[in-house]
């Protein structure tokens, strides 16, 4: 009887499941019906399953207040989304520098003709200032001589000459 | 207790394996946080079942969010996300059992708890015994190893049959049933032992 309580033994649980086939079932069965032993351990696997479903059952109840943390989602790297937003700014980029370069000169650089005429107005301003000082050499001119000065300095306001003049004038 | 839960079936697989796992499954990536989300109800049942108190429960669910946030980006299908983080939570669950940090609620709170919610005829001496096995029970639960209780927690009370159980925790069907038929007859054997068995 020993050896058999052994054999049933290691097929109890399955049996109490249901897990067995029916051949091991009814031999399971028919040793139950005359051994006291197993069936007390039968009847052991069933009600410790249940009491630890009440003690599971007990603990799902205390896990309700369990406050579940919402982790916040990490956003892919969007790697094209950067890209098209550094394609736009270097886009813009250019178009300001080439915009830039075809604007630029028709409004600040001087045309030929306007450096023709500075030119000119330099070389007049120039010779005006090297007579004034040759009469500068004579006595009793010197009135004449500012006056002449003065002529340039009014005359010829933005050339090198000018500015001379005006520091012989003071 | 049925062999398989459908509603895990359906996202675990049958015990024959993948071939029930369609080519649009395969195909549908989920984020394993929305997966998270969406099945916080299975861990907190796991977390339940491995004996946690609710604080410890929200520290377990606090890691395994925390790895969930760091697998963000790597590509798995809902399935996988699942059993991925089940796996975390009973990992996690059993640090907590080694420590002997779980069954801590005792035999008497657990019976006052179900008398505020159920009515019976009890009977004073039915009430003692109760608490008697109810206690012999949750000392066990508590000294049984993990290796036999996770087992258990996931057959009984998460409803995965054992090729389920086998596939989470890394072990043959077989073995998930041998540990299953150790872990119950040790729990039987201690309320013989003790003279109480019906």
């Amino acid at each position: 009887m020993a050896g058999s309580c052994k054999e049933i033994e290691r097929m109890l649980v399955d049996y109490a499941d249901g897990r067995l086939s029916a051949g091991k079932s009814s031999k399971v069965a028919a040793h139950l019906a005359k051994c006291e032993d197993c069936r007390r351990i039968l009847a052991a696997l069933q009600r410790s399953l249940e009491l630890a479903g009440v003690i599971w059952e007990d603990g799902l109840a205390e896990s309700e207040a369990i406050r579940v943390p919402v982790p916040k989602k990490v956003r892919k790297f969007r790697w094209t989304r950067y890209a098209s937003v550094a394609a736009s700014i270097l886009l813009a980029v250019t178009c300001s520098i080439v915009w830039r370069g075809l604007v630029r000169p028709t409004e600040e650089e001087p045309s030929f003709a306007e450096i023709e005429r500075r030119i000119s107005e330099s070389g007049s301003a120039a010779r005006l200032l090297t007579a004034a000082d040759l009469l500068a050499e004579y006595p009793d001119v010197g009135s004449i001589v500012k006056q002449q000065y003065r002529y340039i300095v009014e005359t010829y306001p933005e050339t090198p000459a000018a500015a001379k003049a005006k520091l012989r004038i003071k | 207790m049925n062999e398989i839960n459908p509603d895990y079936s359906a996202v675990l697989g049958t015990p024959d394996g993948e071939a029930d796992q369609t080519a649009s499954e395969r195909s549908s990536e989920t984020n394993v946080v929305d997966v998270f989300l969406a099945e916080r109800g299975r861990l907190k049942r796991i977390i339940a079942g491995m004996g946690l108190s609710a604080s410890d429960g929200e520290d377990v669910l606090q890691d395994v969010s925390i790895q969930a946030v760091k697998r963000t980006g790597k590509y798995l299908t809902k399935r996988e996300s699942i059993r991925w983080l089940i796996k975390v939570t009973v990992n996690r669950c059993l640090m907590e059992h080694r420590r002997r940090r779980s069954f801590r609620r005792l035999a008497s709170e657990i019976l006052k708890r179900r008398s505020e919610t159920k009515t019976g005829s009890t009977t004073a001496e039915n009430k003692a015994i109760v608490a008697e096995e109810l206690e012999i029970m949750r000392k066990t639960l508590q000294e049984l190893d993990g290796s036999l209780l996770t087992p258990m927690v996931l057959r009984y009370f998460c409803d995965l049959n054992s090729s389920q159980v086998g596939e989470i925790l890394s072990l043959s069907p077989s073995t998930v049933r041998s540990r299953l038929r150790e872990a119950r007859m040790i729990l039987a054997k201690r309320l013989v032992e003790r003279g109480i068995e019906k």
